[in-house]
C-alpha cells in the first residue's frame, strides 16, 4: 500500500508540474490570439502593413507555444505509458533524459538546473521504468531539499566494475564529507530512497567525494 | 482607465508581454518583470497603482514576493495569477493582502473588471 501510494504521490508531482507548464502555453495562445482580436477591432484606423507586421508577431508566438504544448503533451504521454512494462530493457540515458524533461520546470521553480554527462555507450539494462524514474527523481529531490538550493546538479551514467551506475552529484564540492554523508543519510528522501531500492536490484550509496547519491544496477 | 500604471510580475515573458500590449490598447500603462526580485526593486523605486502578480515563478515565489510587496507598500493592490490547481495559494495569498486572484489562462474582461474594483477599493494590509 505504501508502494502505490508513493507512486500515486510521484505521478501527482509530475503531472501537477506538467499540466501546469501547459496551462502556461496556453495562456499565451490565448493572450496572442486575443491581442490579434485587438488589433483587428480596436485599431481599425492603423495603416494595413502596421497590423500585418503585429498579426505576424502573434502568429510566430502561436505557432512557437503549438511546439512548446506538443513537446509538453508528448512527454506527458510517455511518462502515462510508463507503467505499461514493469520488467523492460531499457537505455538509462534515454530514461534520464525523459525524466529531465518532464521535472526541468519543478526544479527550475527552486532554481535547480540539471545536465547530464553523457557517455558513449549506450547503457542498456532491464529495470522497471517507473521504479527508476522514481528512484532518480528521489534523489535529486533529496540533494535539492537538503543542500540550497539556486544550484545544479549533474547526472552521470557510469560503467562501475562492470555494473551499472547513475550518480547525482551536487555542484558543490566545499562541503565537508562528513557533514553532507549525516545530511542525506538523516533525510526523509534518502528513508525513501532506500525502501525504493529494497523493492529492486538498485544498490544505493552516498558519493565518496561530493554531495551526492550513487545508484548501481546490480 | 486612462493611464493606469500597472506592473505584471510573471516568468512567462512572453505571456506578460502580450498581457501589457492588450492592456495598454485599453488605456493602461503597464510594466513588466520577470521575477519577484526585480518587480520588487521595481516598485520601491517607482509608482504603481495595481501588481497582477503570477504564483508560480522560480526563485520567489507569488507568495513570497506579496509579502516582500506588502512590506514596501501595505495598500498596494496585487491580483495575483494562479493555475487551475493552486486555488489553495490563491486563497493563502488573499489572506497575506492580496486583493483577489485570477486563473489562468485569462480573460481579459474579468481582469479589466478586478483592476477597476482594486481601485477602488484598498487592499487588505
Amino acid at each position: 500500500m505504501e508502494n502505490q501510494n508513493d507512486k500515486a504521490a510521484f505521478f501527482g508531482k509530475i503531472t501537477a508540474s506538467v499540466t501546469h507548464e501547459i496551462q502556461n502555453v496556453l495562456a499565451i495562445i490565448k493572450e496572442n490570439s486575443g491581442l490579434m482580436e485587438d488589433f483587428l477591432l480596436i485599431n481599425q484606423t492603423e495603416d494595413l502593413s502596421d497590423i500585418e507586421e503585429k498579426l505576424g508577431r502573434c502568429i510566430n508566438s502561436i505557432k512557437k507555444q503549438a511546439y512548446r504544448g506538443v513537446g509538453l503533451t508528448s512527454g506527458l504521454n510517455g511518462f502515462a505509458h510508463i507503467t505499461d512494462n514493469t520488467q523492460i530493457s531499457v537505455n538509462v540515458l534515454d530514461l534520464v533524459k525523459k525524466l529531465i524533461s518532464i521535472t526541468e520546470r519543478l526544479f527550475k521553480q527552486k532554481n535547480v538546473s540539471l545536465s547530464i554527462i553523457e557517455s558513449e555507450k549506450p547503457y542498456s539494462i532491464i529495470i522497471d521504468p517507473l521504479l527508476f524514474q522514481m528512484v532518480a527523481f528521489s534523489c535529486i529531490e533529496c540533494l535539492v531539499e537538503n543542500f540550497e538550493t539556486d544550484t545544479h546538479i549533474a547526472i552521470e551514467i557510469q560503467l562501475l566494475n562492470n555494473l551499472t551506475a547513475i550518480e547525482f552529484l551536487y555542484n558543490d564540492n566545499t562541503l565537508e564529507n562528513n557533514s553532507y554523508k549525516e545530511k542525506i543519510s538523516h533525510s526523509a528522501q534518502w528513508l525513501k530512497i532506500t525502501n525504493l531500492c529494497k523493492q529492486t536490484n538498485f544498490k544505493v550509496e552516498i558519493s565518496t567525494d561530493t554531495p551526492g547519491i550513487l545508484i548501481i544496477f546490480k | 482607465m486612462d493611464n493606469i500604471n500597472i506592473l505584471l510580475i510573471d516568468d512567462e515573458s512572453e505571456f506578460v508581454e502580450t498581457l501589457a500590449e492588450r492592456l495598454e490598447l485599453r488605456g493602461c500603462l503597464s510594466k513588466t518583470a520577470e521575477d519577484g526580485e526585480s518587480g520588487i526593486g521595481m516598485i520601491a523605486s517607482e509608482p504603481f497603482d495595481v501588481v497582477v502578480l503570477d504564483l508560480m515563478m522560480p526563485g520567489l515565489n507569488g507568495l513570497e514576493t506579496l509579502k516582500q510587496i506588502r512590506a514596501i507598500d501595505k495598500t498596494l493592490p496585487v491580483i495575483l495569477l494562479t493555475g487551475h490547481g493552486s486555488i489553495k495559494e490563491g486563497m493563502e495569498g488573499m489572506q497575506a493582502g492580496a486583493f483577489d486572484f485570477l486563473m489562468k489562462p485569462l480573460d481579459i474582461n474579468e481582469l479589466m473588471e478586478k483592476i477597476k474594483l482594486a481601485l477602488n477599493k484598498p487592499s487588505k494590509g
